[in-house]
């Protein structure tokens, strides 16, 4: 069949022509001397985090810079979680996430939804509306939103980070594209078998929408767990920090402390590198999708 | 103007799956030659070996005499027409006939002149300023003819150029294409998996299978006299029918029908006969050897009748059919036939019809290597 | 038994998302805030500041990320580490980043014045020097968002079909023309919405002015988003209202630009038949 036999060896864009030269003087492509390098300067400030969590203060307190310690203070770790109450912050910040993760993943299907598959009343004018708060940054409403929970008395509790976002106008927009995107014959058929609409739901559509599901799931892992400005706005009371919080008090209080905040940093990045590396597909994919989708 | 000449070509990718092998072939200047086999039979990947966008592995292709097996496809003086077109969606028609002119610094003056010219035979004037999304399938197709055509190159490459149209389009645009290569005639090398463009348009056809080139001739040449049972079955529509036989001292035995033929040794043999080979015998009282069909479908198609049923003998398989039409062909211990009559002619299902068959229109084949025995 | 699911699941969604945009003023002043917003000379600056930022910040992630995509763009091996290795950041939160960076940049202490001394340059102030505080912070930023844009352009190229590059081929086009005029045009879509989508988040820069310099040393780096919050939330309730009024101009910012680079890039892009 035309153009769908490649040479796996040269590659959209080479010609058959790059491949004798490449070999002849090196064992491997030439790419990776551009590569590598990249990757590295990529990962210096991440590396040089783990490697300075591993010294003595006095190590840190040395130019030209040790680039390698000796021996490593482990003992470091144990230090920072002493000195400020990380496994307070984690748990909060688990609990967070986990809860509104859980709740859109919930919601904004059950919204989307709505929205693909089924008609009601003034539903372009709503479908419009929440297109048009996507569009609002979050320090317009930020103001209004923080008078609101403060009235619903969350200030400096958990809730108030949760509550607001419930459900995300993204995840609802992301998850909607996606629904379109399923062959409509799948539900027509579970109807005439005399499935009911949340039956469909919950039996066709979502076992289908796992991948688009995850995606959603991840990314907004990874929004709620690194937020700030939220948090930073609405919670003072440093039992109830999350961790972005907590990590930013900590650096206040140890600010020429390198080693332990190096730790602190490393134990509180640990989660979401876990996370990614588990799940990296996912991430790619929804950011490569939203692209496309222009 | 030049001829395209393969010699002992291989091409293997890592695996390792032989694309292509052995193609000795050459192509003679100012010919049309068609590449004809079914999917993966290699015919894409020889053209793109031409094109210069699959390495060669071994072996040598000669374009005017020159190897251009290390020659960079923009070096190659060759154009070629994709299957889907491949035109550049974000360039009006205008730019993309001028593309690969402006690349290589053709002076605007004659740019101007050639796209002019192209534009004129193939009709496009009209449709200058438009972008490939707004143009229809047979548009863009001869946008990417004009393409090749403005680079005057010197060898065209089609890779299955038709076989995005609907079958209407795809008809005239054959004859197009034949009155196209009779006025430019420019060495032309198309690739397709359809037989009956290899057999309309081809001045010669060369027949590919599993990466190796089964046959090379004209077309009525190889429709004639196919070398092997597969040319036999995947040229010709409806394939021929080919039957299990044996010879012994000089008679060939179907079933119960038999013939005499001579210079053929005894043993097991493969034998075909085309559709429009056998006639009923209803009127033949001359001894001819006959056999009968049970006929089960009967499609009248206006200009002649297929009558399809079976015979009492055991199928044999050339190697071209389709893989789920196998299911249907072995009737148990009968085998299927396909006969062509004269329109007007109106058997039943069910009926039982006597058959003859002229034994010069008998072929036979090796049944261990499948080559053609006379 | 569907309906009554919904309105709960946007219901919360409408409540935040889209809350009351009145400017909490109290007492009511009419236009006074917005008229003290153009007087006031630290709100001058962080514009100032904001825009230099993102004329900064948006080029540069764009190009680079063209870059790296177009040189992960292949299939060779560990180009999967790789890949990762330009994505990680992303996932470090801002605070982490502005931590690492802090560190790195350290004028007595950090890596980078020791790197760049060995080719003979610096010692630099970074986050300390008012003039170089604001690069710093572009290229902290950069490096952060990087993955992300490479990314989209990567899908971008591996959606350019491979037959239109071919066709180039033949055409005579080399590596670099062949760049220009097929694969470029044709990475519009993705190009403007990484466009958009830099300068929306540029303009919105906030935590790690407010956590890395506190909007300095001397206003150097301090922005909208930050004039924002000191306004609202530090400098006592009377200046509330004027940080919404900033809020709200801001928003009418972003809205304009926003309309004005789709406008014109719909002129100038060209999606796929």
């Amino acid at each position: 069949m035309s153009a769908t036999a490649i040479d796996p060896r040269t590659l959209p864009g080479e010609t058959g022509m790059v491949e004798p030269r490449r070999l002849a003087w090196l064992p491997f492509s030439p790419w990776h001397l551009l590569l590598f390098p990249m990757a590295l300067v990529m990962l210096v400030p991440l590396v040089w985090m783990v490697v300075t969590s591993l010294e003595t203060l006095n190590q840190t307190r040395h130019f030209p810079p040790i680039l390698w310690p000796g021996a490593f203070q482990w003992s470091n770790y144990p230090a920072a979680l002493r000195s400020a109450p990380f496994g307070r912050w984690f748990w909060n910040t688990t609990v967070v996430t986990c809860v509104v993760v859980a709740s859109n993943l919930l919601l904004c299907s059950l919204a989307a939804y709505a929205f693909a598959r089924m008609e009601f009343l003034g539903k372009k004018v709503v479908y419009f509306l929440l297109l048009a708060t996507l569009m609002v940054p979050l320090q317009v409403i930020l103001i209004p939103t923080f008078l609101i929970v403060k009235q619903l008395g969350l200030v400096n509790h958990l809730g108030a980070l949760i509550v607001p976002n419930l459900a995300n106008v993204f995840g609802i927009f992301m998850l909607t594209q996606f629904f379109r995107t399923l062959p409509i014959e799948l539900e027509e058929a579970a109807r005439i078998d005399g499935a009911g609409r949340l039956k469909i739901f919950f039996t066709i559509v979502v076992p289908l929408s796992t991948a688009a599901l995850a995606t959603l799931a991840v990314i907004q892992f990874m929004w709620t767990w690194n937020d700030f400005l939220w948090p930073l706005v609405t919670i003072f009371n440093e039992q109830a920090y999350t961790l972005q919080l907590g990590l930013q008090s900590f650096q206040g209080s140890h600010t020429t402390e390198w080693n332990l905040l190096m730790a602190g940093n490393v134990m509180s990045m640990i989660p979401m590198l876990v996370l990614f590396v588990v799940a990296q597909r996912w991430f790619v994919r929804g950011i490569a999708t939203q692209g496309l989708k222009g | 103007m030049a001829n395209v000449a393969f010699d002992h070509v291989h091409k293997v990718y890592p695996g390792p799956t032989v694309a292509v092998e052995d193609l000795t072939l050459d192509v003679g200047d100012g010919e049309f030659l068609i590449l004809v086999g079914p999917s993966g039979c290699g015919k894409s990947t020889a053209l793109r070996m031409v094109a210069g966008l699959e390495k060669i592995s071994s072996g040598t292709v000669c374009v005017d005499g020159r190897p251009i097996n290390d020659v960079p496809p923009k070096d190659r003086d060759i154009a070629m027409v994709f299957q889907n077109y491949a035109l550049y969606p974000h360039m009006t028609v205008e730019r993309n006939l001028a593309f690969g002119l402006r690349q290589r610094k053709t002076p605007r003056a004659e740019i101007a002149r050639r796209v002019g010219e192209v534009s004129a035979t193939l009709g496009l004037e009209e449709l200058m300023k438009r972008r490939p999304g707004q143009l229809s399938g047979g548009q863009r197709q001869r946008v990417a003819m004009g393409r090749a055509l403005v680079r005057e190159p010197k060898a065209f490459l089609l890779d299955e150029p038709l076989s995005n149209l609907d079958a209407k389009l795809r008809v005239q645009m054959r004859a197009e294409l034949k009155k196209l290569h009779h006025r430019l005639g420019v060495t032309t090398i198309y690739v397709t998996h359809d037989q009956v463009e290899a057999m309309t348009l081809g001045e010669r056809i060369a027949v590919m299978s599993a990466g190796r080139l089964q046959q090379i001739g004209v077309p009525q040449d190889v429709y004639d006299r196919p070398a092997n049972v597969f040319v036999a079955g995947f040229i010709g529509s409806p394939p021929m029918n080919l039957f299990q036989g044996s010879a012994a001292e000089g008679t060939v035995r179907v079933g119960s029908f038999a013939f005499a033929r001579t210079g053929v040794r005894d043993g097991p043999v493969t034998v075909g006969v085309r559709p429009e080979a056998f006639r009923p015998a209803a009127d033949d009282a001359d001894g001819r050897p006959r056999i009968e069909a049970l006929i089960d479908v009967v499609e009248p198609l206006g200009d002649e009748v297929l009558v399809h049923g079976t015979v009492d003998a055991r199928a044999a398989q050339s190697g071209a059919e389709e893989e789920d039409a196998m299911l249907l062909a072995d009737t148990g211990t009968r085998a299927a036939v396909t006969v062509r009559l004269d329109p007007g002619m109106r058997p039943e299902p069910g009926e039982r019809m006597p058959l003859v068959a002229e034994p010069s229109a008998i072929h036979l084949f090796d049944v261990e290597r499948g080559v053609r025995l006379s | 038994m569907l309906f009554a699911l919904f309105p709960i699941g946007w219901g919360f969604v409408l409540s935040f998302q889209k809350a009351s945009l009145l400017n909490p003023v109290r007492p009511f002043v009419g236009t006074e805030n917005y008229r003290k917003l153009f007087t006031d000379p630290f709100v001058k600056k962080a514009v100032t500041n904001t825009l230099i930022y993102t004329a900064l910040f948006v080029p540069s992630s764009l190009i680079l990320a063209l870059g790296v995509a177009s040189a992960l763009n292949r299939r060779i091996r560990f180009i999967r580490f790789y890949r990762l290795a330009v994505f990680v950041p992303v996932v470090a939160s801002t605070i982490a980043t502005g931590i690492m960076f802090l560190w790195l940049l350290d004028k007595d202490f950090g890596l980078a014045n020791w790197a760049l001394g060995k080719v003979g340059l610096g010692p630099f102030g970074f986050f300390s020097s008012p003039s170089q505080a604001l690069p710093s912070l572009v290229v902290m930023t950069v490096w952060g968002w990087l993955g992300f844009d490479t990314i989209v352009y990567l899908a971008a190229l591996q959606g350019v079909p491979a037959e239109l590059l071919e066709a180039a081929a033949i055409d005579g086009a080399g590596r670099w023309s062949t760049f220009r005029n097929v694969t470029l045009p044709l990475l519009g879509p993705a190009s403007l919405l990484l466009i958009v989508w830099s300068t929306i988040s540029a303009l919105q820069l906030f935590d790690e002015v407010y956590f890395v310099t506190k909007g300095g040393p001397l206003h150097a780096t301090d922005v909208v988003v930050y004039r924002i919050f000191i306004m609202a939330f530090q400098s006592g309730l009377p200046l509330a209202g004027r940080g919404a009024a900033l809020a709200y101009l801001l928003f009418v910012a972003i809205f304009v630009l926003t309309l004005g680079q789709f406008w014109m890039g719909n002129r100038v892009v060209h999606y796929q038949a």
